[in-house]
């Protein structure tokens, strides 16, 4: 089909462009100070980054970037406030901005993720949305507990919640159209990451082995009713984010068990394994898969896919195998080079998929 | 020029694919309404599977696009509506019966279920 847009009403919504570039930008300084933190900064002046490098990218990135495309979906003025508060929470950590204020402005926007989800609630109530909506009340909780001057270690099990539900709803969503199934299995699961929560209040070391069994068991849902293991047989893009998705549900089950295994460590080789085998091998395997869908479908522009995606996503997955790797074999430096390889891929997924669009936009050809 | 008729309007409609679902949105039975009038004005009446979805900005512009290559239309006008919420259960027949909603239990979960038959077995005996 010709996408012509001769006539059509061309608003680009404003908001959308830039607060995606302030996402973008979170993104730079929290990879930034990612790196300086596994010591391969090479010395160049990071500030408070390195510190910030958590909140700037699950408020900063992905909780703006979720946001974005609730906002979208919603169509209401307010629903801009969410991710814009999002954003100035990254710019206020960037900025250097004193303690409450960051936690403050995420607080603020998972409130008003919270909102959104009663608003489709009252629309069309369905098992797929409480899971997101818990998933937003985790985010919440989250924010809640660094703006109460909680340590990282003890809002990050909020957060991996936040975005694990988050991506479960999704598929749940996607099951359901495709015919897929699994709505009480899936609730199941959800409820088990609420209880591992409450657990993690009193008992930090229970509560994220709760939380770990929380996770293998949406994995197994995945792996049982995830309508990926059907739409991996089909062509192009449909192809790729089944792809996205078995590999990024096979860190899930690798997360869960060094959770499960690790407990309450706060820092070390296996808190950086377990927190990343959840945050880049699972959410970011279904940020490469989803954006190439929705990231076009929010600037107003025709889907983009081109094979080359696989390239980036290939580089994620080899170098936090590698990364994880050397944190639970003792190898400081596999460590370093797989986050070196996690943040080149991060690039090389942007390079490729700004590349296909424009491609796409030349060629003038709209769908796949 | 003959307005087009509304089978005319389906079958454009057919080539407007969900991008994530990768199926139309006749197949999906996002379409609840289609109508053209004696001067060629047409309407559309379509819904989204969920109002959470971000995509439906973009489908609806496909659906503009694709009413703009239907011959001899005059007019189109697109609207989204909420009302009746879309269900799995209006998705085409056929397709539904195609994907994996009524296929068998895996092997794994048969064992499980025998598995918990077993367990269960004595303690529903006991009462």
């Amino acid at each position: 089909m010709r996408a012509d847009d001769a006539g059509d009403a061309r608003g680009l919504p404003p908001p959308a462009a830039v607060l995606l570039a302030a996402g973008a930008a979170s993104l730079v300084a929290g990879v930034w100070g990612g790196l300086a933190r596994a010591g391969v900064a090479g010395g160049v002046p990071v500030g408070t980054w390195p510190g910030a490098h958590g909140p700037l990218m699950v408020c900063g990135v992905l909780g703006t970037v979720i946001a974005v495309e609730r906002a979208v979906a919603l169509g209401r003025a307010w629903g801009w406030a969410v991710p814009a508060l999002a954003a100035a929470s990254a710019l206020a950590l960037v900025a250097g901005a004193p303690p409450p204020w960051p936690a403050a402005l995420a607080t603020a926007a998972a409130v008003g993720l919270v909102a959104m989800h009663v608003v489709w609630w009252r629309r069309a109530p369905s098992a797929f949305l409480s899971v997101m909506a818990l998933g937003a009340g985790a985010w919440a909780g989250g924010n809640a507990l660094w703006l109460a001057g909680g340590a990282f270690p003890d809002v990050v099990p909020w957060w991996m919640a936040f975005l694990v539900l988050t991506i479960a709803g999704e598929r749940l969503e996607l099951g359901r159209v495709l015919g897929g199934g699994g709505d009480r299995a899936m609730l199941a699961a959800a409820a088990l990451v609420a209880l591992a929560l409450a657990v993690a209040s009193a008992d930090r070391d229970a509560g994220v082995r709760v939380l770990g069994a929380a996770f293998l068991a949406l994995a197994a849902w995945m792996v049982r009713y995830d309508v990926a293991r059907r739409t991996v047989r089909q062509r192009g893009l449909a192809r790729y984010v089944a792809v996205c998705l078995l590999g990024g549900q096979t860190w899930l089950a690798v997360g869960g068990t060094l959770m499960v295994a690790a407990g309450g460590v706060v820092d070390g080789p296996l808190y950086d394994a377990l927190v990343h085998a959840v945050l880049v091998g699972f959410v970011f395997s279904m940020v490469f898969g989803h954006a190439p869908i929705i990231g076009p479908a929010v600037l107003d522009v025709p889907v983009a896919y081109h094979p080359a995606l696989y390239a980036p996503l290939a580089l994620l997955h080899g170098a936090l195998a590698l990364r994880v790797a050397g944190d639970v074999g003792g190898a400081p430096s596999l460590r370093a080079w797989g986050s070196v390889g996690n943040a080149v891929a991060l690039a090389l997924f942007a390079s490729v998929l700004a590349g296909a669009t424009l491609l796409d936009r030349r060629r003038g050809v709209a769908g796949r | 020029m003959t307005p087009p008729r509304a089978a005319d309007l389906a079958r454009a409609l057919a080539g407007v694919v969900d991008p994530e679902v990768g199926l139309d949105i006749v197949t999906l039975g996002l379409v609840y309404h289609l109508d053209v009038d004696a001067d060629g004005a047409a309407t559309v009446r379509l819904t989204m599977t969920t109002p959470a979805c971000p995509l439906s900005r973009v489908i609806q512009r496909q659906v503009g696009a694709a009413l703009q290559g239907v011959p001899g239309l005059s007019r189109g006008t697109v609207e989204l509506v909420w009302e009746p919420a879309w269900s799995p259960a209006m998705v085409d027949p056929a397709v539904r019966a195609a994907t994996c909603a009524d296929r068998p239990p895996g092997r794994a979960a048969a064992l499980g279920a025998r598995l918990w038959r077993r367990l269960r077995g004595p303690a529903s005996d006991a009462r």
